[in-house]
């Protein structure tokens, strides 16, 4: 029993279970505050809506039903996974990544022309988008370590150039824009562009949107822990987000450190597009406000606590909550409920730095108290 | 001649959201709190104010009405920017996640509000746009009685402010105590400047200003959809701030060149040269930035801004 006692308060001296236990609270938080919005706008229904909020495709009684839109919500949260990993990758070398809904939009011109304009291969047409959006990430960066630019800013500037880029290349392309639906057309599952599901969908109720995607996903994420954990070159990004001057001092070149952060994150936030798209899942609509995407990112991004392996779990659950959210239009609620509910959670997630300051302070007081107990029980 | 009043217009009220609202963010940021959040404030002010010209019964006199519109629009974003407050100065937040944070919530609110407010019947999920057409008439005049060629008279206010808040920020006790807070908190804390009190005054500030923008922008005409938040002008608003180098004389210049690009993505067609080379609208409506980027480039290079923008004030480290 002591032994259980003594595992347990090491356990939660650990910093990656303050990480936890404060995100946890977080996001407790921010539903309770969801609840309470519901209640205010219609109280009758706000019990069911908040269970459907919660429950997602755990409300269907089919349980074929269930699988499927259980299957879904995992292939949604692949994209979200891919631009938390974005936001991730270049706050570990100290930069803001809020350009990344702009990255995602110049993916999405390249896999709309090449997919469904040109039907080429899916994995040339995911290279090549994640190229393209690798490179207009690197205008944010160049402009950042030659210009000394507030990457934030440019990042902002940049999403609204791409949106423009993409609703004016794609509304005057008519091979691929369906102008009654004034949206672009979807990939579908017939296409060469369709990532292949290699036999995942059988375990989804047939769900093709589930495939090869995921996999991909799950090794980039291993990828980028074993990147920061265990080599030099992580080491050195890492060093530069911590300190630029000291890293600098060190012999590691802040330009290319740059140059390298915004890339890779480029990359990522062009793959989000790719695993949206590529699935037959989503397509471009027509749109005057830059894809949101790229701030959700940044609540899976700091809910995860900014862990690689943190962020598969805090990206399924907001798709979770996003995909319930969108099931109480009929309560009368209006689907925005469960974007209200994400981003309270990174508001109060801008605590969590605080509140583990204050569990370390609690924690050293308690040491003195035991000492200085020790101490007079000796004397 | 209409068009180039058309153009006045447009430009002088482009100038005056943008001016207004980087105001805002010149007290926030010169006390030291980063405003990114000036898109979310200036949300809340016109999405508030929104509701409010729609359920004003007529009935309330024209004059009374639009007052109290313009304080429900500065008092709810002052209120709202509480919230960065608390996080940013008490909690000692990361300043950028917090701001990106408001701006989502405030889009949310905005939208899940409205659709509340416009539910009927016939619309049981409601509608994220709403029409004041009595206010658009209210804040709006005929200038020379052309037709189609309406004034915001919430610009001459703004206009008005500039001179002032020159005098405020430069010569009084207030804007250099609020400046030395942004500059160097340590000594200004060391000379009885209570740093995180005055850093709370700038970022209200930063809440009241904007909120004044977000209420003339959806003015300038007569219905607004609130699922575009407003616009971007926050972040274009920020972008001004930052290379018109913190400066209110800068800052009516950097928002001049902006607003210029601005209002030729509304005017384009109308101009014959122009709607002749047939280039597509979306290159208009991606200019304004594309310029900003631009300028950016040449204003960054020498660092100028408050040198402790964005670091919560510690008084252990002093």
């Amino acid at each position: 029993m002591n032994k259980v006692k003594t595992f347990l308060s090491n356990l939660l001296k650990k910093d990656a279970t303050k990480t936890i236990v404060t995100s946890l609270w977080c996001a407790l938080l921010g539903l309770v505050l969801g609840f309470l919005i519901l209640l205010l706008i219609n109280a009758k229904d706000a019990a069911y809506g908040m269970t459907s909020v919660l429950g997602n495709y755990l409300i269907f009684s089919n349980p074929s039903d269930r699988l499927n839109y259980f299957g879904q919500t995992l292939a949604k949260t692949a994209p979200l996974l891919a631009m938390s990993l974005s936001i991730l990758f270049s706050y570990k070398v100290g930069l803001f990544n809020l350009g990344g809904s702009g990255q995602y939009s110049i993916a999405v011109i390249i896999i709309t022309l090449l997919g469904v304009g040109l039907n080429l291969p899916w994995w040339l047409v995911m290279i090549i988008a994640i190229i393209a959006a690798s490179i207009w990430s690197m205008i944010s960066g160049a402009l950042k370590a030659f210009f000394n630019v507030n990457e934030v800013i440019s990042g902002i500037m940049l999403n609204w150039i791409a949106l423009y880029l993409t609703n004016g290349i794609l509304t005057s392309t008519p091979s691929v824009w369906d102008s009654s639906h004034s949206e672009a057309f979807f990939i579908d599952s017939s296409s060469k562009s369709f990532i292949p599901s290699i036999g995942l969908d059988k375990l989804f109720a047939g769900n093709q949107i589930v495939g090869l995607g995921m996999i991909l996903i799950l090794v980039i994420v291993a990828v980028i822990f074993v990147l920061f954990k265990k080599t030099t070159i992580g080491y050195e990004l890492k060093a530069t987000g911590f300190n630029v001057e000291a890293a600098n001092y060190a012999g590691i070149n802040k330009v290319k450190n740059i140059l390298i952060a915004t890339a890779v994150s480029g990359a990522l936030a062009g793959l989000a597009a790719v695993l949206n798209l590529q699935n037959g899942f989503t397509s471009w609509r027509l749109s005057s406000v830059t894809p949101e995407i790229g701030f959700q990112g940044i609540s899976a991004a700091f809910l995860g606590g900014l862990h690689p392996i943190g962020v598969i779990f805090s990206s399924y659950f907001i798709v979770h909550i996003t995909e319930g959210g969108s099931m109480i239009t009929d309560l009368g609620f209006a689907p925005e409920v469960a974007s209200i509910i994400t981003s309270v959670i990174i508001y109060l997630s801008g605590f969590v730095a605080f509140f583990k300051e204050v569990m370390r302070k609690n924690e050293i007081k308690e040491e003195f108290n035991k000492m200085s107990r020790r101490k007079e029980s000796q004397s | 001649m209409s068009i180039v009043l058309k153009i006045i217009s447009f430009l002088l009220a482009y100038i005056c959201v943008l001016t207004v609202t980087a105001f805002g963010g010149m007290f926030s940021e010169k006390s030291g709190t980063v405003a990114l959040s000036l898109e979310g404030s200036m949300t809340v002010g016109a999405f508030t104010a929104g509701i409010v010209m729609y359920l004003l019964p007529s009935s309330v006199p024209d004059g009374l009405s639009a007052v109290i519109v313009i304080l429900t629009a500065i008092i709810s974003s002052g209120l709202y920017s509480l919230l960065l407050a608390l996080a940013c100065i008490t909690f000692k937040a990361n300043q950028t996640l917090v701001g990106t944070a408001l701006n989502i919530l405030s889009t949310a609110l905005a939208v899940v509000i409205i659709k509340q407010v416009t539910m009927t019947e016939a619309l049981p999920v409601g509608n994220s746009r709403l029409s004041f057409m009595r206010f658009y008439e209210i804040f709006n005049f005929d200038l020379f009685g052309l037709q189609g060629v309406k004034f915001n008279w919430l610009v001459f206010i703004v206009l008005a402010l500039i001179p002032i808040l020159y005098v405020v920020i430069y010569k009084t006790r207030f804007g250099l105590r609020l400046s030395s807070c942004g500059e160097n908190p340590a000594s200004a804390d060391s000379l009885g400047i209570n740093v995180n009190k005055t850093r709370y005054i700038g970022v209200i500030l930063a809440g009241l200003f904007a909120g004044f923008g977000g209420l003339l922008l959806i003015t300038m005409n007569a219905e607004w959809e609130f699922a575009n938040g407003a616009s971007g002008f926050g972040y274009l608003a920020l972008a001004v701030l930052i290379f018109g180098q913190w400066k209110p004389l800068y800052i009516f210049l950097g928002a001049f060149i902006f607003s210029l690009f601005k209002t030729l993505t509304i005017i384009y067609q109308q101009i014959d040269f122009l709607a002749v080379l047939g280039i597509s609208s979306y290159f208009y409506l991606a200019l304004p930035y594309v310029v900003c980027l631009i300028v950016l480039i040449f204003t960054s290079k020498k660092n100028v801004g408050p040198k402790a923008l964005g670091e919560p004030y510690n008084k252990g480290k002093r």
